[in-house]
Parts: structure tokens; sequence; C-alpha cells
């Protein structure tokens, strides 16, 4: 009973996530157990994994759908500096709104071209990646700007920037986030088709699944999700530069891989997104602690990913040969 | 009857659409800013960034026709220039230039060997191998000047890796046209290019046909780490010196230049002339931006605009082309 | 690498508790059979019985988790198509064999390009990728404006067939493995690859043929082997068995049948 109970546990996608955070825990605490411990340190950690779970977990989705999206670090970006560049106009409720919008906006975009113009969504929001961050630029034209004081007291920006009970808003947030959608993905009918697109899509057509459509939600929901962490960090840190998110793309494809989603689509977890994001700003602020330089960042996001990808590859054939 | 020979062409040479699109930007840029875009200067600096841009798409085509993709070359390029800028004023140019090709032999073999051994997807391999060198670089940049003294550019040697002209146009231009004439000898008239477009076309046949598939993508990717360091030797000889971010965006490029030469995206078909004039198309544009007084952050916008618009593109052609048997 | 007969008396290919699965699914259950050089072989049964897995192991394609392989009596340790190539084992399949991308004279001769050599680099032969091509066009009837140069995007299902039959033909083979050959072909095409498959024989090749149809093979084969499940469940001559006891062994799941009391199937 007991050994049954094991391996169906073992065969969660979130499995390798969820032994890689016991494993993390363990060695940090061993290696550096009072600056680990440290409530600071915890905290920001736990901030940043909100940040980049709430990313994550659209990246998964659409990675569940069989598509991937190389954009979402850029429209993290241009979400950032929409809401903050449109405040002075709008005010904070109309910045996050439009902002949204323009997030959701470039997801559908990038849906259409994928869908309607045939063609990989690696390529399109490969363009996409490059293009929004060329708009980033353009927009505005290098300046860093901030938000005045009395829009960071206004209640919608403390709404998602606050604290409660000392807790930080955006780890709130993506937490709920993450119960919401996965009873989204586990226990509706969205869920079910995007689940079924993404593992077998000419059996989800010939069930009558409108494939093109889950896709495109799957993409809306991912740029809205990567818009959203922009506003739960700017409503936290009202200061953006024109390089907000670079890179973030890498890191929310290493969390999704990482925390069991299949790249050949079908298979994934929420849970393991975020504790995806979690290892790895763990580790990346254990290297900061440790004395790393900076300049060694870019190359450990990239080593990060090869090795989620290695282990990812080797997952799906271990999962083949069980199917 | 004239739309099926029409369709008959478009089949046989996807580069079509890429000349035609040459030929009128070209006209276009001539009329609407004759003086400042097709001057003797300007058209010998085009042929300059043409012929790097072109030397590292070529590279990435043959890697596109295999039906995988690298978007690492940008680093490799960058990894390219430091390693010749870094040597060239002790061991010489030709050692440097050699030294130089086998790093990007190195990190093709490392791009090619995990993409064959682990089965992962390239492009996400390679936008990862992309970081990590492109880490290298600027860890490499730090506390180190890669620059070559001035007394020491002048040699002959230093010269023929794109460091001085000849006939009036950038070495690295007849480094370009003797890189597309050996390719396109190899890639449309030996075995070798045979295999690896049949092995872009269908892994299965080539499999099925006695092909070594694996070993045919690792020659391809060492092929393009080797073109792209090249391409990085003869920016950084023109330049005299680099720094970490040199290469960057240069990934993206390469991958345009291939698309809209009229290269499958997904392997099988690829037309080393057609990413010629492609690489031309992309630099005659950046040119008309700058020489204009855009903000060079436009043509980064254009770039992920221009690949998407010339993969959608290049997909309906090729479907129009194909529609009637 | 050229494979020299250990035993003469051995058969040409010998396959011994064959074993292969792929995931849960056991696609080839302790499979041993034999064949020898002129035969024509039926290979039958059912979507999923295991035939088209056994030629793939055979073509090199895929490796069996156990048994033995034996070609001329020599044991087979290594499974690559290139070296079942080079054994003389041309394997015609129905999903692959044609790169649409190519042109049929670059197709023909895949994998084992002729080459002329200019200063040592060995170019491609191209008069003599076309010469042999454009034979194997006009001699199976394909459509009068095909050429050689033309891509295989280009062409029918049958004219496709056809195309790798002559290939075949052309190398001089000691086994051609026909998988379902004639699917998509009309009925002259089918006669005519039918014909050819039997000339092969007579010139002292061993052919195995896969097929549902049992009376289409039987009228051609040697010797019938029906698979099952991943089972090799009958292997009889030809004349021991008609070909509607055959069909009846392969309704009943290759269960042997008391044919007295045959049940009428509605």
């Amino acid at each position: 009973m007991i050994t049954l109970n094991t391996s169906a546990f073992a065969r969660r996608p979130d499995f390798g996530a969820i032994v890689g955070v016991i494993m993390m825990f363990a060695v940090f605490s061993l290696i550096d157990f009072s600056g680990w411990w440290s409530g600071s340190t915890l905290g920001n950690i736990l901030q940043f994994t909100a940040i980049l779970g709430c990313m994550s977990i659209g990246q998964a989705i659409v990675i569940m759908a069989k598509e991937i999206d190389l954009s979402v670090g850029s429209v993290y970006g241009l979400t950032g500096i929409a809401f903050i560049t449109l405040e002075a106009d709008l005010g904070v409720p109309g910045a996050i709104i439009a902002a949204m919008a323009i997030a959701g906006g470039i997801g559908f975009l990038q849906a259409m071209a994928v869908i309607k113009g045939k063609i990989p969504s690696m390529i399109v929001t490969l363009g996409g990646l490059f293009a929004v961050r060329g708009l980033i630029y353009v927009w505005t034209g290098g300046s860093v700007r901030s938000l005045p004081a009395e829009s960071r007291a206004h209640w919608l920006t403390q709404l998602f920037g606050g604290e409660l009970f000392g807790i930080e808003a955006a780890i709130l947030w993506t937490a709920g986030l993450m119960v919401v959608l996965s009873l989204v993905i586990w226990r509706m009918k969205f869920g079910n088709r995007l689940l079924a697109t993404g593992g077998d899509e000419n059996t989800a057509l010939s069930q009558g699944i409108r494939t093109d459509r889950v896709k495109i939600r799957a993409f809306v929901l991912c740029s809205l999700l990567a818009g959203f962490a922009a506003i739960l960090t700017l409503a936290d840190k009202p200061q953006t530069h024109v390089t907000l998110g670079d890179l973030m793309e890498l890191e929310a494809i290493a969390a999704a891989v990482i925390g069991g989603c299949l790249l050949s689509g079908g298979r994934g977890s929420l849970l393991g997104a975020v504790l995806g994001a979690f290892i790895i700003t763990g580790v990346r602020y254990e290297l900061i602690s440790l004395g790393a330089p900076a300049s060694w960042y870019i190359s450990f996001v990239g080593l990060v990913l090869i090795v989620a990808l290695i282990f990812n590859q080797s997952l799906i054939r271990w999962a083949g040969n069980r199917a | 009857m004239m739309g099926s020979s029409v369709r008959q062409l478009v089949r046989q040479h996807s580069e079509i659409g890429i000349l035609l699109i040459a030929i009128l930007l070209v006209a276009f840029f001539s009329f609407s800013s004759f003086d400042k875009w097709a001057n003797a200067y300007n058209l010998a600096s085009i042929a300059q960034i043409t012929a790097t841009l072109g030397l590292l798409a070529l590279g990435a085509s043959l890697v596109m026709g295999t039906g995988e993709i690298d978007i690492s070359v940008g680093s490799t390029f960058g990894i390219g220039a430091l390693v010749y800028l870094g040597t060239v004023a002790t061991i010489g140019p030709i050692p440097a230039m050699l030294l130089a090709a086998t790093a990007g032999a190195g990190i093709g073999l490392l791009n090619g060997f995990l993409v064959t051994r682990f089965g992962i997807s390239s492009l996400m391999l390679t936008l990862s191998t992309l970081l990590v060198f492109r880490g290298v670089a600027v860890a490499l940049t730090e506390g180190f000047s890669f620059s070559v003294p001035y007394d020491q550019r002048s040699g002959f040697l230093y010269q023929l890796f794109g460091g001085g002209d000849f006939l009036g146009v950038n070495t690295a231009f007849w480094w370009l046209l003797l890189g597309l004439i050996v390719l396109m000898a190899f890639l449309y008239a030996t075995p070798g290019g045979n295999r690896l477009l049949a092995v872009g076309g269908s892994v299965g046949t080539a499999h099925s046909r006695g092909i070594r598939v694996n070993r045919v993508k690792l020659r391809a990717f060492i092929l393009c780490g080797i073109l792209a360091a090249l391409a990085g030797t003869l920016e950084g000889g023109k330049l005299g010196f680099a720094d970490g971010g040199m290469g960057r965006l240069m990934e993206l490029q390469a991958i345009a230049a291939c698309v809209l030469g009229g290269c499958a995206l997904l392997g099988g078909r690829v037309s080393l002339f057609g990413v010629v004039i492609g690489a031309f198309v992309l630099s005659s544009i950046q040119s008309f931006l700058v020489v204009n007084g855009v903000q060079p952050q436009w043509f980064m916008l254009l770039l992920g605009v221009i690949v998407v618009v010339a993969a959608i593109s290049d997909r309906a052609l090729r479907d129009w082309a194909l529609r009637s048997r | 690498m050229s494979v020299t007969p250990m035993n003469k008396n051995a058969p040409l290919i010998e396959v011994r508790n064959l074993d292969l699965h792929f995931g849960a699914f056991h696609a080839l259950k302790n499979v041993s059979v034999s064949f020898d050089s002129g035969q024509l072989i039926g290979l039958v049964g059912d979507n999923g019985a295991g035939k088209t897995t056994l030629i793939k192991v055979l073509s090199g394609i895929h490796k069996p988790n156990s048994g033995e392989v034996y070609f001329a009596g020599k044991r087979v340790k290594e499974f690559h198509p290139k070296l079942a190539i080079k054994f003389g084992i041309e394997t015609i399949q129905q999903s692959v064999g044609l790169c649409d991308n190519l042109s049929i004279a670059r197709n023909f001769y895949l994998g084992r390009e002729p080459v002329k050599r200019w200063f040592g680099i060995p170019f491609l032969d191209f008069k003599k990728m076309r010469d042999a091509s454009t034979k194997v066009i006009r001699t199976f009837g394909l459509r009068e404006n095909v050429s050689a140069d033309d891509q295989v995007e280009m062409l029918s299902g049958g004219e496709r067939q056809s195309i790798k039959i002559g290939r075949a033909v052309e190398f001089k083979n000691r086994v051609v493995i026909m998988d379902e050959p004639t699917n998509h072909l009309s009925v002259r095409e089918r006669e005519h690859v039918n014909e050819l498959a039997q000339q092969l024989r007579d010139q002292g090749l061993l052919v195995i043929y896969i097929t549902h149809d049992i009376h289409q093979v039987h009228k051609l084969a040697d010797r019938i082997v029906i698979m099952e499940n991943g089972e090799k469940v009958t292997d009889v001559a030809k004349d021991e068995m008609t070909a509607d006891e055959l069909e009846e062994v392969i309704r009943c799941g290759g269960r042997v049948v008391d044919t007295s009391k045959e049940v009428e199937p509605s």
C-alpha cells in the first residue's frame, strides 16, 4: 500500500521539483546556515520567486499546449513600463487596465501569427522577444521613470505591492493564482482540452476540440500573467529600466521545465513551475552571497537551462517507457 | 499557363522572393536618399556588414537545412572576435584566425553533441549556450583589453582578415564570396550536401537509407560554429577592438537572413545565394536607418517583425507554389 | 565490409527468440524464424501483429531487447540501416524512403551517392544519378513529363512506390523486403509490382512480402508466415494450406481451428 502511494507520488510531474526544493534547503542550510535562514534572505527569495513564479505559471500553461513563449521577458518589461508611463495620464486603475490590455494584445497577436501563419511558436515569439524589447527602447528613449508618491499610496498599488500580515502581496497573489489556475487545469473543461491539445493535437481535433482557440487562450493567458508579474513588481518597487525583464523568459522556461512540464506537451504542473522558480531564485541568491561575479549570472541562467533541458528530455524518455 | 510556370519557378528557386525585395529596396533607397545611401563609401560599408553577417548566416543556414536551428551564433561570433584580437598581436594573424576557428568549432561541437546525444530542442539549447558564451565573453573582457595596437594593424596578413581593403572593398567581402562558392559546391554537388538536405527533408527516410543522421547534424553545427567564429574574426580585424557585447542581435539577424533568403525553417531547403542576399537586405535597411538619423533601436523592433513576417510569407508562398501539382 | 558466408548451409537470415518492447507495448514476443535465398515469403498479419516491427529489426531500424539475428550464419551485433544496406538488405517501406524536398535523381542514390573526383574532392556524379533514375522512370511507366530532376513532392503515391521498387531492383541486393508494396497502386501497377517480386525471387534473391491480403500473396509466395500479437503463429509452405484456410487462421487470432465446425461469420 505504502509502496503504491510512493510510486504514484514519484510519478507526479512536479516530483523532481519537490525533491529539488528539499535538497536545496538541505544543501544551503549546510553551506550557509545563518545567511540562508535569515528572515530578509528568505523573504527576498520568496518575493522574487512569486514574481518569476507568476510568469512561469503562464509559461507552463503554454508548454502544456505544446507551444512555447519566448517573449514573456519583453512583455513583462513593456507592461511594467506601460503601467508607469501611462499612470501620469490614466491614473493607477486606468494604467493597470491599459498595461494588462497591452500584454494580452501582444499574446493574442503572437497566437494569431502562430495559428494563421502556421509557423513554429518559437520563431514567432523569438521575433516578439526582440520586437517588444525594441518597442520599449523606442517608446522610452532609454530613460528611467518612477511612480509619484501619491500613486504609490493608492489602494490598488497597495493591493498589488503592499503587505498583508507581514507577507508581501506578490507572494499571496502568486499562491492564489496558482491554486485557482491549477483548479482550472485539473477540474475544468478548459484544462482537459488544453492537455489534450498538447498531448495529441490530432486526437483533440478529431474529438471536436477547437485546438486553435485553446492555444490562443493559452498564449493570451501567458502574456497576461507575465504582465501581471510586472505589475506585482512595480507596485512594490516602482522604478523601472529599459532592461526590465531581460533574460526572464529563459528563467521562466527553466522554471517550468524544472517543475516537470514536458516540452513535448500534455504534461506539467503549476505547483512545479512555482517550485522551479523557487529553486532558480534560491540558487542565484546563494551564488551571489557566496561571492560569484555578477557577469557570471548570464552564463548561470544558460547553464541552468541546459541542465533543465537534459533533465526534461530524460524525463520524457522515462515517461515514454512507462506509458 | 502563365501562373503554373511562375509556380514552377518559385518552387524550384526559393530565393526569387528575396531577390525581388532586394531590387525594390535598392531602388527605393537610391531614390529616397540618393547621395546619403548610394555613395561609394556607404556601399562599401554595406558590403562589409553584408560579408560578416552573410558568413554567419551561411553557417546558420546549414544547421537550418538539417532541420535544427543555431541561435548561439551571435555569441560564437563574439568569442571568435575576442579570441582573434586577444592573440593576434602575439602569435600573428593566421594562427590567431585558426585559434578563433577552433574555438568556434568547439562551441559547434558542444551544441551538436548536446542536441544529438540528448535529443533536446536545438532552439532551446542554443539559446542557452548563447547566454553561456555571452557571459563568458563579458567575463573575459572585464579587466582585459581586447584591442590591437595601431602599429600592428598594417601588415598584409592582418589586412587579409578584415583589417584592410582589396579592390576598394573590405577583404571580408572576398572571404564571403569564397565561402559562398565553396559551400555551394559542397551543398549542391557532393554526397555530404545531399545527405544534409535529406536529413532536413525527412529524418526517417535519411535514417532508412543508412545515413548517420546525428553525425550529419553534428557536422553542420561544427561548420556553423567555424563560420560564425570566422565572421567574428573578420569583424574584429576590421574594428581592431571588441567588447563583451560584440555580436549581440547578430543571431536574430542571421536567422532572419536565412528565412528571408528562402531557407525552410523546418529544414530540407537551403538557398545559400538567397541567404547572402537576405544578409544584404538587412544590412541595407540598417544602413538606411543610420544614414537617415533614425534611432538605432528601431532596427531591433523592425528585425523582430521582419523575422515573423518573413517566416509567414515564406510559408504562404510555398503553399501557393505547391497547390497545383 | 563484406559478409563471407560462414556456413554454406546456414539460412540467409535467421532470427532466434527475438523480443522487443516499446514502453509497455510488447511488440515482438520470442519470435524465431529463418529465411533462405531464392524464396518469396509472404509475411501476413493484422495491424499491430508485429510484422512491420520484425522487418524494421531486419533492416536495422529497431534494435531488439533480446534475441539474436544471424545473416548468412554470422551474428549481427550492431543494428543500423547502414549495416543492413551493406549486407544487401533493401527495404521498401510504406511511409519513408524518399525525401520530398530532393529531386528523383538525388533520392535514387541517397546514402550511397556515386562520385567523380575532381582534385581529390568527391563531387556527385550527376550523369550517373540521372541516367539510372530516368531508366526507372521510363520502365515503370511514370507520367511522360516527369524527369529525373523533378522534386519527389510532385509525384503521386503510386509513382513514389515505383521509384522505391525500381531502386531496390537496380542495386544488386540479396534480400528485398517489401512492406505493403501495392497499397496505393492502381490495378495495373499492382500486377507489375507482383511480377517484379517474382522476378527477383527467380534471380535467387530472398523476397519478404508483407501484406494484409492473404489471397494476393498466396498466389506469389513459396511460404507463408503469419504473425499475431507479436508472435509467429503459423509458418507453412504454400502447398500445405489453402488461402481460405490461412484466412481462417488470421481471423481466429492465430488459434488453430477445427475447420469441420466452422462458424459462419456474421
